[in-house]
Order: structure tokens, then sequence, then C-alpha cells
């Protein structure tokens, strides 16, 4: 299914394709392991605004919170990596794949699992420069999208493969910036949704509409966390989806591939 | 007890009775011709022997990768959540 040739709207078009013939069950159960970690994140970020600048006396605190939300992201990996597989057989195929995207190779796993965790510590090494999430969701982006090319286990070869697909900066760069505008307008539709919930819920009798404003407002900062962590939840098949392709047809340009396939289309066409 | 060998088929290639010998390999002692000779770390193999010790050094190698890919991870994720703690301490002490 690697059609048009290698450009941003190409792969998001192919993206949008991937993504619908893949949202059941897969997409689902990529949205089942991602919850917990985005859960626990929300925990974690709640906490460090109640502790505020007394955050450094509750180490012991923090770290155990921490130490949860890495094994929530352990799980949200073995997700993702599942939903790759499934974008990939789904882009080959161009049909909803069955039980194939189960069988995800544990060599592939690990090395994803490596790049992953390397993705996540850049995030929040960077996290206070600012560039941290914009760097991180790249890297972890290259790091799904390069996951199927791990046939060996090693760690030098999952970094060559992460290099390598790396070099289209223009691309992987214009996607970021389309899927940052994708994740504002994600925020704002799950906002509204929910107020739009709220609003009709007030017209039904013995419901606490008051009650339920004050909680599900922007002024609630429990609120607000979740409403981000829902619009990531939305987006990401979308991200894991248009970064599985972008290696793909980066790799089928490579090699030709692409022509091949554009030319065939041609003639029949 | 010890095999008798015939120096005229010692002289000769073990897969090709045809050609003359050239090598002997180092593992399983069989005269080789030229074409079937091969030199891996300056130790002539045959065919067979060195496909045994190529794949015993890859499996070798995919124990030393899995190893080394697990204690990466490990050691990361461990680096993570001292990091997620270090910048969130340092972003809630900015507010």
């Amino acid at each position: 299914m690697i059609r048009a040739p290698l450009s941003t709207t190409s792969v998001l078009d192919e993206s949008a394709a991937v993504v619908r013939a893949t949202v059941t069950p897969w997409a689902a159960l990529l949205l089942a392991t991602s919850i917990p970690y985005r859960f626990m994140q929300i925990v974690f970020a709640d906490r460090l605004i109640e502790l505020g600048s007394n955050a450094s006396q509750y180490g012991a605190l923090l770290r155990t919170t921490a130490d949860v939300t890495c094994a929530a992201f352990l799980l949200s990996l073995c997700g993702r990596a599942i939903y790759a597989r499934a974008c990939r057989l789904a882009s080959e195929s161009g049909a909803a794949p069955g039980r194939e995207a189960l069988r995800v190779p544990l060599m592939a796993l690990a090395g994803y699992v490596f790049v992953a965790s390397i993705a996540e510590a850049v995030t929040y090494l960077l996290f206070v420069t600012g560039l941290g999430i914009a760097f991180g969701a790249v890297l972890s982006g290259l790091a799904i999208g390069t996951m199927e090319l791990n046939t060996e286990p090693g760690i030098r070869g999952p970094l060559r493969r992460l290099a390598r697909y790396g070099g289209s900066s223009r691309l992987i760069a214009s996607l970021a910036l389309v899927f940052l505008c994708a994740l504002v307008v994600a925020l704002l539709n799950v906002a509204t949704l929910v107020s739009v919930i709220v609003s009709l819920a007030s017209t039904v009798g013995g419901w606490d509409a008051a009650r339920w404003h004050v909680l599900l407002s922007i002024h609630n900062r429990r609120y607000v966390l979740m409403i981000i962590a829902g619009a990531l939840l939305i987006i990401e098949p979308f991200w894991i989806a248009a970064n599985v392709l972008l290696v793909r047809k980066s790799g089928s340009a490579e090699t030709g591939d692409d022509l091949r396939v554009w030319f065939e289309e041609l003639q029949r066409s | 007890m010890t095999e008798a060998i015939n120096p005229a088929a010692a002289r000769r290639c073990a897969v090709h009775q045809q050609r003359p010998a050239y090598a002997v390999c180092m593992q399983c002692a069989k005269t080789l011709c030229q074409e079937c000779a091969t030199q891996w770390d300056g130790i002539w193999y045959c065919a067979a022997c060195l496909s045994t010790r190529r794949s015993a050094t890859a499996a070798k190698s995919r124990v030393g990768g899995w190893i080394a890919v697990i204690a990466a991870s490990l050691v990361i994720l461990y680096l993570c959540t001292r990091f997620m703690v270090w910048s969130g301490v340092l972003l809630a002490g900015l507010r």
C-alpha cells in the first residue's frame, strides 16, 4: 500500500487509512495499555504541583510514583509495539490485520524498549529546557517506526537505524509540527465535548450540575491534566501509524520500491 | 588404532577428487582444493566446519546482544525515573 512518493501529506493520508483499518481491536488495545501510563503521569504531575517548592523534601514519594510510572510505561510500550505491527500489516495488505499483529518478534520488542527508554530519558532530562517533549516525541516516533527492522539483539543496531531514518529531518520536523497542531485541536475538542456533556447532563433532574461545573472547569488542575492526557491518547494511534509509514516509505524510497509500485499502478490505470 | 592414510588420496581434494589438495581443514583434517578451503583467523577450514564455527560465533554474539540490550534498557529505565523526579522537582521549585 505504499502508493504516493514520500511526503508529509502522503504519510498523513495513508496513516489515516491505516488507523481506520486498525481501529478495532488494535487501537483499542493501544488505548487500554496507554491509559495506565498517562494516568500515572497525571498523578506525578499533580503531586508535583501540589507539593510545589517543597517537592524536594518528598523525594521518596516522587520516586515511588516515578517507578510505578516507569512500569506503566513498559506496559504501554508493549501496546505500542503490537499496534505498530498492526499498522505495518494493514499498510501491506490494505485490510484489517488479524491475530498476526500479536506476534511481535522478541528481538524487535527488545530493541524498541531500549530506544524508547532513551527517548523517554531524553524527554525528562531536557524537560526543563522546553525542548524535551518535542525531541523525545520525535525520537520515540522513530523508535516505533524502526521497531520491526530490529532483527538482531544488540544496542548498536537500533541506534544505527534511528540515526539512518532520522536523516530525513525536514519531513520529521513537519510531521511533528502537524501533530503539535493536531494535539491542540484534540485538546479543544476533548474540552468542548466534556463541557457539552456537562451542559446536557445539567438538564437532567437529580444531577448536581454546580458541583460538576466546578470539577470540570479549567481552574481544576486535575481536569486540565486529564484533558491533556485524553488528547495525547487520541492522537497516539495516528502518530504511531504516521511514523511506521514514514520509515517504510523512506526505506522503499531508498530501494526504489516506491517507484516500482507507482509505475505498476500507473500502468494498471 | 590409527587409520592408514593413503598418500595419493591425501594429495587430492576430499570434495573434488580430480583436483589437487591445497590445504587441510584444521577441524576435520580433510584435504581441500583451493576452491573448498577458506581461511578464517589465519586457519584453513572446509565449508561445513566453517559454517558450524560461524553459527557458534553468531549464537555467542546473540547472547551477548541480548545481555547488552536488556542491561542497557534496565539502566536507562532506572535513569528515566531519576530524571523524571529531578526535572519535576526542579520545575516545581521554579514555580
